[in-house]
Formats: C-alpha cells, structure tokens, sequence
C-alpha cells in the first residue's frame, strides 16, 4: 500500500486528495508555489514542499522540481489531480522512472486516449458508436460529397491540426459543401500550416453525459452511472447531475457497458470517465478523460464510493472494495461549481450544511485568492432521493453560501437551478446560451 | 516599515519591468534591484526539461536586519551540498571572501548535479541550508556581503 503521497496540484481537488489520504492512513506531502503558501492544503497536508514561484509553468508544471520534491520528501506516489500535468504521459513516465507510483493509468494508456483520433479508432473497432464522419481527411468536393451521402447533413468541417474552432464549419447542405470545405482549408491552412480537413455529422444542441470508471489491475472495471454535464458556457461545465434527465436505464445500461469494454480493453487503471454526446436517445463516443474529473464528487453521493479511495487502491495494486453488482444507483445528486469572477481575500465566508450537503473548497475567512489560477473556487454538491427533491435542496444551499471579497458566479448558478427549462431537464449544450439571452446571468 | 508592507513591495516590483528601485518614506529608504544576469548553464541538461532550464540562485535583500547583506536563495528543489564529493573540503566557510565565479555549491536535482557559482564578489556571511538535505524552491542557502 502506498505510505506517503506527493500531490501535485492545488485549490479543491488537492484538500479532496488529502482528506482521503487522511482517512486511509497515508502521509500528504504537498506541492505547492509561493503564491500558494497560505493555501488550504498547505495548512492540512503533513508536509509541503515549495516548488517554484506563481506562475504554474515554473511550479506545478515544473516536472523536474515536482518530481525531486516527492522524491526527497520520502515519498512513494505522485498524485497529478487535475488539469496542470494530469493527462501529461511523458510526465507520468518521468514519475515512474524516478521510482515513485504515478497515481493514474500507465503513461501508454494516457498516450493512447491522448490521440483523439486513435481514441475514436479503438472505440469503434469495438463497435462503439462514433460521431459518424469521414474515414480520414477528404481533398476535394467530389470526395466529400460522396462522404456526405453517408453522413447525413449537418455535418461538420473539422481541421486534422484543429482546436479551438478554427478550420470548423457547419455545412447544412450540399449546395455550399464545396464553398465551405474550401473556407475551412483554407483557415486550417493559415492557423496550423496544415490544411487538411475531415467530416463528421454535426450533432445539434446535444447532451454532453458521461460515465465515471474505476478499475484496479486484475481487470475489475466498474461504471458508477453518468453524469450530465449538458451545462456549459464555452465549454466549461457548471452543473453537473446524476441521473441524466436524458439517459434512459436501457442506454445507461449501453453507454456503461461500452466505456467498461472500452477501458478494461486497454488495461486502464484507476479512475477515468469516457465522454459520450447524446442525441434523441442515441449515444456516440467523444473522449476519455484519463484521470479523476472535477465533478466525481457527484457519482460519489449517487453511489457511496469514494473515488479517490479507490484510484489509491488501483495505485497500490489492490482491489477495488466494489464489483459492478454492488454498485447502487438511484439516488440523485447535482453540483454547482462556484467560480471565482475576480481574485481578492475573502472577507466573509459561510459554507451552507444540512442534511444531503457537501461542499468541496479550499476557501476560509481572510484566504486571498491568488489570480494565478483556475477560477474554481468551491463545488457544492447536494443529493436527494429524486431530482426535484435535489434541487429544491441545491437551491436552499445556494441560499446559504456565503462568500464576500471576491465577485462569484453565486447569484448566476441561482437563476440556472431555478430556471424551469432545466427544471425540466430538456435542454441541450445551447441551453445556456439561450438563458445568456434572455439576460440577467 | 513594516516587514509585511517591504514583502508586499517586493513582490510587486518582482512582478514589474523595473530593474531597480527606489522607495522612500518617513526617513526610511528600501532600495531594491533585481539580478540581471544570464542564467547559469547547468552541468548537463536532459532535452526534455529544456522549457525549465536551471536559473541562477535568487538574490534578495536581507529583511531581518536593515543591513547591508543579501540571501542568496534556492532556484529548484534539490539536495544541497556544500563540497563536490563528500570527502573534498567545502567551496565556501563561513566569513570566506569568495569571488565572481567562484562555486557556493552544488544542487543535485533528479541525479543531475548543478554547481551553483557566486555571481558577484561576496563575503558569506552565514551558511543558511544544511549539507545534505532536501531545499525546497526559494529556500535561503547563504547570507552574503557584496564587496
């Protein structure tokens, strides 16, 4: 079993790490940078070792000081937590090597998933649903109109270089496919000197949802239901439930039994979620998330399994305390994440409580929050028995919070759990965008 | 002048385009100049941790006295030790005058050993870190006395 655990992050998701740590009798050491000094974890962790000034390319992506302080600390595992080096497997290599336990998958696998388009390939070798699309890039008209027979439209453009939405088009019918291929790249072009682009079929206003995987190295794989992450602005999730209003028990049953297939063929260890888009009851793969995930805490109230517990056990080559007929789904449970809109010290500070309460931060009165940083500042998760019980109580818990000092997204997340199309739950991706509309968040 | 208010000043002035400055109030006067100087080469340097290169040791103002010294700070995590093998005499005692480029000591980081030179004439006035064991990022090596 590991003993002592270098953790090699910050904020939330290094005191979750701690907490665990603590309850299972094992010595934290945390990293951390000079504007992190007064930090939460700093103040819970055993020790700490500081490992460069502020700015996180020289601290807590500074592989080389991470990597000597869990050595010389006397530790025997790195915890990478989220974001910064999580899903880095050169990284995860280096940790290795130095002899220390990466507390993740093994840096193949983190390679594997990391190629999107390897990624999609292995899902659909195993006859996973994909976004349908083009088997690689098209070079002409001709070409991708002979692709989009099989699509369907809309269909999407998509630059092979891409991200960020450049060299990305809607193409809605045939007649403007060759004048939109060109545009596209043709923008490829100029942002990443490659134009090569390929189709897929663009998914209108989908749900994003998601399964949460645990598994150990004796090939025990384990979902723990979805999470719906269908709100976001720009991509960044703010609500986040279980059960998905969307998911039906016979494609929750599909989608589990897919993202288990899919990691336990790859020898996946740990935590991980596989990321799945759904459209009118249909569901088509995305992506792996190859680590612990802000919004676990949510499939921990569902279903009782502390996540973190078990990646440590994954770690150490022990098994996991569940198999998939002990888990127990059912119960319902929703996050709000609460952001901070600006840095600042924290002058007032109440955290909301109560029966089916959990609040996940870093924050405490005087606290000055560093503008470095990730803007999470606190996730408050509530369960209930069932989703309109939850979020009278995510609302009662809203009410509670407090924080003063720093502007956050409180009064915001008020207006989205209230609002009555998510109190619907029929909404998709764009849901957000039309509340922005209607003004007031 | 408070200490508080010196490191908020500090830091401020970390963070800003200035080399040098000046701040004067109630008869008290805080000069601070940063380290201009190319970052020292290290002995040998893996390819992959090319993006954090070695920088050179930290030089600040000794706060707990108004005095004329400076601390010479860790720029890495690593062990530190005083000599280049463990039976060869230290680089540096205590009240030695050493001059520009001469070695201080060495960091050894993920087996790579990293001799860090004195960047201007100096005087050691106090040995802070401990041969031998683990310094952390920022952590106080030498006080020194510019000659």
């Amino acid at each position: 079993m590991i003993q002592s655990l270098l953790i090699a992050n910050r904020g939330e998701i290094a005191v979750r790490i701690i907490r665990t740590c603590r309850e299972m009798g094992i010595r934290t050491v945390v990293a951390y940078s000079q504007a992190d000094r007064d930090s939460l974890p700093v103040r819970l962790a055993d020790d700490h070792v500081c490992v460069g000034p502020a700015p996180a390319r020289d601290s807590y992506l500074n592989v080389r000081n991470l990597v000597t302080a869990g050595v010389l600390s006397g530790c025997d595992a790195l915890h990478p937590g989220v974001g910064f080096l999580a899903e880095n497997a050169s990284f995860a290599r280096d940790v290795r090597e130095a002899g220390l336990i990466f507390v993740g998958p093994d840096p193949e696998v983190i390679e594997l998933l990391g190629d999107k388009i390897r990624a999609k390939r292995s899902a659909q070798e195993l006859g996973i649903p994909v976004i349908p699309g083009s088997a690689g890039s098209v070079s002409d008209a001709d070409e991708a109109l002979s692709a989009a027979a099989e699509i369907g439209y809309p269909m999407i453009v998509k630059a092979a270089a891409g991200g960020g939405g450049k060299g990305m088009r809607i193409v809605r019918s045939g007649n403007e496919l060759a004048d939109v291929l060109a545009i596209a790249s043709h923008e490829a072009e100029k942002a990443f000197s490659d134009g090569t682009v390929y189709l897929e079929r663009y998914l209108e206003n989908p749900r994003h949802v998601e399964i949460q995987i645990v598994a150990d190295r004796s090939g025990n794989v384990v979902h723990l239901g979805e999470r719906d992450c269908t709100v976001q602005q720009n991509h960044q999730k703010l609500v986040e439930e279980s059960p998905s209003p969307a998911v039906s028990a016979a494609l929750r049953e599909r989608m589990g039994s897919d993202a288990v297939r899919l990691l336990g063929g790859m020898g996946y260890t740990g935590a991980g979620t596989v990321e799945f888009l759904v459209k009118d009851g249909e569901h088509f793969f995305m992506e792996v998330n190859a680590r612990v995930q802000v919004e676990h805490p949510v499939s921990e109230m569902v279903t009782g399994v502390d996540i973190i517990r078990q990646q440590m056990l994954a770690a150490s080559d022990e098994s996991l305390e569940i198999r998939q007929q002990d888990v127990r789904l059912g119960a319902y449970a929703v996050e709000c994440r609460i952001n901070a809109r600006s840095a600042g010290r924290v002058t007032q500070f109440m955290s909301p409580g109560g029966f089916g309460v959990r609040m996940d931060t870093f924050l405490y009165l005087g606290y000055q929050v560093p503008p470095w940083y990730d803007h999470l500042v606190a996730k408050l998760i509530v369960t209930g028995r069932t989703r309109p019980e939850g979020l009278r109580r995510m609302e009662r818990a809203l009410s509670e919070l407090v924080i003063e000092g720093i502007a956050t997204n409180i009064e915001s997340q008020k207006k989205i759990v209230s609002h009555p199309v998510f109190r619907k739950g029929e909404y998709g991706t764009g849901f957000l965008g039309e509340i922005l509309k209607e003004g007031g968040l | 002048m408070e200490i508080k208010e010196l490191y908020a000043l500090m830091e401020r002035f970390e963070k800003s385009g200035l080399s040098e400055l000046v701040f004067k109030k109630d008869g008290e006067e805080v000069a601070l100049k940063k380290v201009v100087s190319a970052p020292q080469a290290p002995l040998t340097m893996p390819v992959a941790y090319a993006a954090h290169e070695t920088r050179a040791p930290i030089v600040e103002p000794h706060v707990k006295q108004a005095s004329d010294t400076e601390v010479i700070r860790s720029p890495l995590v690593g062990t530190f030790y005083r000599a280049a093998a463990p039976d060869a005499p230290p680089f540096v005692e205590k009240g030695e005058m050493v001059q520009k480029g001469k070695p201080l000591c060495i960091l050894e980081a993920m087996k790579l050993m990293n001799e860090f030179q004195a960047e201007f004439d100096l005087e050691i006035v106090a040995i802070l870190a401990e041969n031998g064991k683990m310094v952390e990022f920022g952590a106080p090596l030498f006080e020194v006395r510019r000659v």
